[in-house]
């Protein structure tokens, strides 16, 4: 079975350096597809290098399918690692490239060939056999990194932000070729990026990491949906979620979150939560998308309400930025259908689904969590 | 980046640390060595250097030092040394630099040939020029003279000098110019204003590159110097040696007399040194 | 560089108002000749001039002020002169053979540090120390190694009971050469050594680690990625030792003079010893010497430069 198991998993520059990796627990299944997704400097690459055997391990446990590798050279542990420079070897040409591995681990000639041909034959790297990388273009180049990590039939492959020096059009290409070859070989795959587009499409699930700690693991969605603390929420979407904050006050029998310029009811959680948080500031987030200008577009459900004054209007064709200023140094972005008739310096009121708030605890950012949505069809 | 590799890289496994340390101890050794014994023997009278080659000096004679600098011309062959070396030096890297620039910043008919020209002067075995020299340093009154040796010096480093500083000149960013030329300076402003304190990095290593070269230089002194009280202080130590070559001791301490100006500057510029030197080398 | 047009407002700062100079990249003549004008009448006066007239002057017979011309004479001597092909076999061995011998010791001492032994820093400050030294330190320092009596070489070997092989190593015809090329080379070893390891050190780096990954141990880690991308830095100090070595006088001069019995005679201390020792004092054949040997060297560099030289360009 191709698990791979981070068991407190740490990385420390000598003994009083940073910690750059902290303790990560992480556990990957046979055949799943795992993105490591945070901002650079993150520790998502150390922490791939790590499984991979390319850096030291300074503490906890590593293991790969039933064994604990922390000791294991890299050679040893049934890897085959795709870098964002591709890493090609620039002095043999590409037939080369994919038969190295192989050819240094004394495979028989004609084993070599079948697997180097089926690479090519399946990536479309035929007709590129014999030419060096230096005549490659980049999105060929990446393509024989893949290839020479698939001849290997590794137990599991590793990624190393490989898309990162593609142009937007190749990089498509390329994100759903390793979709399509994760779909045919069923291996264990993960995946390190900073891109959320290539998380949200490519894993089955992911681990967003946040100054070298997990802040949440999850399907993509769920992570979306659901996420557990202020970062995730601000790290997936795009424009990022809205956040403000809001003390929890007491109406008649319930409870809204109340600051200057947002009201909203607080449908998703029960009268003992909101009871306890009572008269306390929270954070409290709403995603651009969930906003809307027309409040008969939410039918009759409890809404919530934001004013502000109109920063900046942003018309892209299929749908329109709105930067809204709501508080001194606050500002929320709508994303809204098609055009608006808005100017800017205009005072404008917003409404959202009361179901679509996140409270998120003020002092730790950590969500408070809730009843699910009832209105996203997972 | 060195060092982080030194955690990664496990050594070979047929050399042991043990082995390895070994080895490196044995070939530093090897390089310093010699220089070591060389410093030892200048401390010490010839007579004691007879009676065993290898000891270490029991009374540290420092006098040696004044009699060769004073006794045996060496004060002034160094003084010669100096003359020639530091004014072909300066020579050099001023008129170098000005065409460097030239050749690095403008467009004009003929730069990448004139630049060809000078570079290929490079691999010239010097003995295509040193025989014409002899005589053109003859019929001009030059020969035997620190001046004609200058001015020899100042066309044996010039190649060099502009093809280092011509590399590091082109990639000055032609914004600086142009905002330069925005500005109302003039062409001559600019290289004083711009190309010389940007530049200053590789003007400083070239400087010290010739300076060592020239410092060093044997082949041309020795032809075109015959005075003995004009001679340089390759030449001056070699004659030393000729006329008194069982005096090790203090032939000993005239080679360190020339050695130690280079070591001092070595000291202090070692990074710069070693840079400047393998400049063109990396490919 | 883009060549931007200056709009004409700036154009007053210039000495002239010609449009094309209006182009930074521009220059006008009297500035050109500014700055090239001396180093250009330096290298006219004496390399370019100096070169020609070697050249002219091997068609004559040249004793004091008398400029006899024998037209090809000189260069008929020289092909029947055996000291000449002596000296011309000399060179061709040390510059061919030696550098071999000076590449694989620099990239040997280069992946020594390479590897990360402590005190890196230190012992490559130190192993480029000789580099510095002057031809006459080296050559002083080492006759006195190579000394038959007390010299440590000998000392050594008589030490460890290795009698036997105690030579006079700079009085042997067979030696002498020998004990010179190892001379030059511990001058130059840490030259090669400090480019090697920039050369290492500029490696990609994940190329290496693709190269752990494919299980590569250090030994085919050297042999199929480290080498072959290295190439061509390492015949560029081919190169370099070749040209370095074809020009060489001042070893050979102070420590045998060509001797013992022409064993070490190069083509440069034979040019010496014909232009400035010899009675007759001819300048005219010696530069006959020079012309043909100069034709030699360029000839030599441009020919390795084509077989060596990798025209395509690493690209990583």
């Amino acid at each position: 079975m191709a698990v791979v198991t981070l068991d407190k998993l740490s990385k420390q520059y000598g003994p009083t350096g940073p910690v750059v990796v902290d303790k990560v627990d992480l556990h990957i299944g046979d055949g799943e597809f795992m993105v490591l997704l945070g901002p650079s400097g993150c520790g998502k690459s150390t922490t791939l290098r790590m499984i991979a055997g390319l850096e030291e391990i300074s503490s906890g446990k590593l293991s790969i399918g039933d064994r604990v590798v922390n000791q294991v050279p890299a050679k040893d542990r049934d890897i085959a690692m795709v870098f964002q420079s591709y890493a090609l070897y620039p002095h043999m040409s590409v037939a080369d490239n994919l038969a190295f591995g192989l050819r240094r681990r004394n495979f028989a000639a004609a084993e070599i060939e079948r697997r180097v041909q089926d690479a090519a034959n399946i990536l479309g790297l035929t007709p590129l056999l014999t030419r060096k990388p230096s005549a490659l273009s980049g999105g060929q180049r990446q393509r024989v990194a893949l290839g020479r990590a698939m001849v290997r039939e590794p137990m599991v492959f590793l990624f190393d932000e490989p898309l990162s020096n593609l142009d937007a059009a190749l990089r498509v290409n390329t994100r759903s070729e390793i979709i399509k070859q994760h779909k045919r070989l069923g291996s264990t795959m993960i995946y390190v990026t900073h891109d959320q587009v290539e998380a949200m499409t490519m894993g089955t699930r992911i681990c967003v990491m946040n100054a070298g700690r997990v802040a949440q693991i999850g399907a993509p969605l769920d992570v979306y949906w659901e996420p557990a603390d202020t970062f995730v929420a601000r790290f997936l979407g795009s424009p990022p979620m809205n956040l403000a904050t809001a003390a929890v006050v007491a109406v008649d029998d319930s409870h809204v979150a109340r600051s200057p310029s947002v009201e909203t009811a607080l449908t998703r959680w029960s009268p003992q939560v909101l009871g306890n948080l009572a008269d306390q500031k929270v954070t409290i987030g709403v995603r651009a998308e969930d906003l809307h200008i027309n409040k008969a577009a939410l039918g009759g459900e409890p809404a919530g309400h934001v004013r502000g004054r109109t920063i900046a209007v942003e018309p892209l064709g299929a749908e329109t930025l709105l930067l809204v200023e709501i508080e001194s140094g606050v500002e929320w972005t709508a994303r809204l259908p098609r055009h608006v008739p808005v100017a800017i310096d205009e005072t404008v009121d917003l409404y959202f689904p009361a179901n679509a708030v996140f409270v998120f605890d003020a002092m730790t950012g950590r969500a408070i969590i809730g009843e699910k949505r009832r209105d996203i069809r997972q | 980046m060195a060092a982080m590799l030194a955690e990664r890289a496990p050594l070979p496994r047929f050399f042991s640390r043990g082995a390895l340390a070994l080895v490196l101890g044995l070939y530093t050794i090897y390089t310093l060595g010699p220089f070591l014994w060389l410093a030892t023997m200048s401390v010490r009278t010839t007579a004691e250097i007879s009676a065993d080659h290898y000891a270490w000096p029991k009374v540290f004679h420092w006098e040696q030092f004044r009699i060769a600098w004073v006794d045996s011309d060496f004060a002034t062959y160094f003084w010669n040394s100096t003359i020639v070396v530091v004014g072909a030096v300066a020579v050099v890297t001023l008129l170098g630099a000005a065409a460097a620039h030239a050749l690095a910043r403008y467009r004009f008919r003929g730069n990448r040939l004139v630049y060809g020209i000078l570079f290929s002067s490079i691999i010239f075995p010097p003995q295509i020029t040193l025989i014409s020299l002899y005589q053109i340093l003859v019929d001009y009154n030059l020969y035997n003279s620190l001046l004609g040796l200058t001015l020899v010096y100042v066309s044996l480093q010039l190649p060099l000098t502009v093809y280092l500083l011509e590399g590091f000149f082109a990639r000055i960013p032609q914004d600086l110019f142009d905002a330069a030329k925005i500005d109302g300076y003039g062409d001559l402003e600019i290289f004083r204003r711009i190309v010389l304190p940007i530049g200053m990095p590789a003007i400083a290593t070239t400087l010290i590159l010739n300076f060592i070269q020239l410092w060093n230089e044997f082949l041309f002194a020795v032809v075109l110097i015959t005075d003995p009280d004009k001679r340089t202080l390759p030449v001056g130590i070699r004659a030393f040696m000729g006329d008194h070559f069982q005096d090790i001791g203090m032939i000993a301490t005239g080679v360190m007399i020339s050695v130690i100006p280079v070591i001092i500057v070595y000291i202090f510029f070692s990074e710069k040194l070693i840079r400047g030197m393998t400049a063109g080398a990396i490919k | 560089m883009t060549s931007i047009s200056v709009p004409s407002v700036a154009e007053e700062g210039a000495q002239h108002a010609a449009p094309s100079l209006a182009d930074p990249r521009r220059a006008s003549w009297w500035v050109l000749t500014v700055f090239l004008a001396p180093a250009l009448a330096v290298y006219v006066g004496l390399t370019a001039y100096p070169a020609f007239r070697t050249f002219y002057d091997s068609f004559f017979t040249i004793e004091g002020l008398d400029a006899t011309f024998v037209g090809l004479d000189n260069y008929r001597a020289l092909m029947s002169d055996e000291t000449f092909w002596v000296s011309v076999r000399n060179t061709f061995i040390w510059s061919f053979i030696a550098p071999v011998l000076d590449v694989v010791t620099g990239l040997l001492l280069a992946l020594a540090l390479y590897a990360g032994v402590p005190a890196a820093r230190f012992l490559r400050v130190a192993w480029f120390t000789p580099v510095l030294l002057s031809y006459v330190v080296v050559a002083i320092l080492w006759m006195w190694i190579f000394n038959y009596d007390w010299g440590i070489l000998n000392a050594t070997l008589r030490a460890v009971g290795l009698e036997a092989l105690a030579s006079s190593w700079l009085g042997d015809p067979n030696l002498a050469l020998g004990a010179l090329i190892v001379t030059h080379a511990w001058k130059w070893a840490g030259f090669n050594m400090v480019v090697c390891l920039a050369a290492i050190h500029s490696l990609p780096r994940e190329v290496l680690e693709a190269s752990e990954l494919d299980n590569c141990g250090w030994g085919a880690k050297l042999r199929y990625v480290i080498v072959p991308m290295l190439r061509p830095t390492l015949l560029n100090l081919y190169i370099l030792a070749f040209i370095g070595k074809m020009k060489i006088f001042d070893l050979v001069w102070i420590m045998t003079q060509g001797g013992p019995l022409w064993a070490t005679e190069t083509v440069s201390t034979y040019v010496y010893k014909r232009a400035f020792n010899w009675n007759t004092f001819d300048l005219g054949y010696p530069s006959a010497i020079a012309s043909v040997w100069f034709v030699v060297v360029c000839a030599a560099v441009i020919i390795l430069n084509r077989l060596l030289a990798t025209r395509e360009r690493l690209e990583y």
